[in-house]
């Protein structure tokens, strides 16, 4: 194989073995050829120089610890994702497509359940009653009293004369109910939708059906 | 490009000690025939490696380190300048192989994936370093501060070797650096600098060109014509 200057430089970047035996053929009777070949392996020879395998005792150890300290890292993470282990079944994608269609059902169901609320006419104060329970209530009330009035006209000879102390009791205990009555009666006057004098007016009016019950049962 | 007073009396210098230095100036890779048992050991090798470091064995790691620490360190170093950042970019190396070696399909021998995480560490770090320099508004210093070595038999030659490495293209550097220093072969360059072996050749041509220029003494013109 016959090489010329011209092949020099083909055969530094891609020669074959026989290519540069060919090359060093040529250079030993071309002296500036044998030059160039010189200086291009003299460079191969010069990057030896930036060779230094040392080895540090100390250095081993410290990756190791580095690795350790990473895989127990990595362990707790995994022992904290074990709680989630289902979801690395599905792909990252089918998580996002699941995340979506929750987030998609629970708008629609929330929408659906603010639309469909019940509407609550009734006020949150019972305290207070509305006008067509303040009705029923006043029209029952009348009824009872009458039917009271009814029993304490019936009672009222044996109340005039007590004839054992228990009555006199009676007497008095109803004369204290009355005027208790009287007085619950006129407030609810003034302040006809409060509820709560209802209710008061109503034990008072139990209590007067209790007493003048006890006084019928006590005819002798 | 110029010498940038980097020249050297190459012949005088070095000439002498070209044949007492087992190196590589000659292409090695016009193998004739199949892969050698050599090779096959180290592919074994390679395979037992990899699997021993899937399984977390630590002992894997260890035998990694063994085998090519120092060289991984002295490329790091050579990347890098100094050997305090070229330790924890071999820290960082084998810390990133313990994260990814899960998502490791095999497409590239362990070795060679493994050297390409060490290349992208180290120029993530001079990329890291640079930017703390801009920060600091300190852009006085463009290239790595190289640290002194212990003496070998060449000091001046050396530093004027890394300095004109420091001229070149990451790509030549790199390549320079892996064949030349390191040893490696072109297909394995190629995989770890994921370009093609023609492209590595071309790379490493075009590097000694440059570095030639910048550390030989200026030819005569009638001489360079030739």
């Amino acid at each position: 194989m016959n090489v010329t200057c011209s092949d020099r430089e083909r055969i530094f970047e891609d020669g074959t073995p026989a290519e540069w035996a060919a090359l060093e053929t040529h250079a030993a009777s071309c002296p500036f050829c044998a030059g160039v070949i010189r200086g291009w392996k003299s460079l191969s020879v010069a990057a030896k120089e930036l060779r230094e395998y040392s080895d540090s005792p100390s250095f081993w150890p410290r990756i190791e610890r580095a690795l350790t300290e990473q895989e127990a890292r990595s362990a707790q993470r995994a022992e904290r994702k074990g709680w989630f282990s289902f979801l690395p079944s599905f792909s990252p994608a089918w998580q996002t497509i699941l995340t979506g269609a929750l987030v998609l059902m629970l708008t629609v169901s929330g929408g659906w359940i603010y639309f469909h609320r019940p509407i609550q006419k009734i006020d949150n104060d019972k305290s207070l009653l509305r006008t067509s329970a303040l009705k029923e209530v006043e029209s029952a009330e009348s009824s009872y009293e009458r039917a009271i009035d009814k029993l304490a006209g019936e009672a009222q000879p044996q109340l005039e004369n007590p004839a054992t102390p228990l009555l006199a009791n009676c007497h008095e205990k109803l004369l204290v109910l009355d005027s208790a009555i009287a007085d619950l009666r006129v407030q609810a006057g003034l302040n006809p939708s409060n509820a709560q004098l209802r209710y008061q007016l109503l034990a008072m009016y139990q209590e007067k059906q209790r007493t003048l019950e006890e006084v019928l049962e006590a005819k002798p | 490009m110029g010498t940038m007073g980097l020249a050297l009396p190459w012949r005088a210098r070095i000439s002498s000690t070209l044949c007492e230095r087992g190196t590589r100036v000659e292409p090695s890779e016009h193998l004739a025939g199949g892969p050698s048992s050599a090779a096959m050991d180290a592919l074994s090798e390679d395979a037992a490696l990899a699997a021993g470091c899937r399984s977390g064995d630590l002992r894997a790691y260890e035998r990694l380190y063994r085998k090519h620490g120092a060289r991984m360190k002295n490329l790091a170093r050579n990347v890098l300048g100094n050997p305090t950042d070229a330790e924890d970019a071999v820290q960082e190396t084998f810390l990133k192989v313990q994260r990814g070696i899960a998502s490791f399909r095999g497409q590239s021998s362990f070795l060679t994936w493994t050297y390409r995480i060490l290349i992208n560490t180290c120029y993530d770090a001079r990329r890291s370093r640079q930017r703390k320099r801009e920060v600091a508004n300190d852009d006085s210093e463009e290239t790595p501060r190289l640290e002194p070595r212990a003496p070998g038999a060449h000091p001046t030659l050396r530093m004027a070797l890394e300095r004109a490495l420091e001229k070149l293209t990451r790509h030549q550097r790199d390549v320079f650096l892996l064949y030349e220093v390191e040893g490696f072969r072109h297909a394995e360059i190629a995989g770890m600098l994921e370009m093609t072996e023609t492209a590595s050749k071309n790379t490493l041509f075009q590097a000694k060109k440059n570095l030639r220029l910048m550390l030989e003494p200026p030819r005569s013109s009638a001489a360079e014509s030739r």
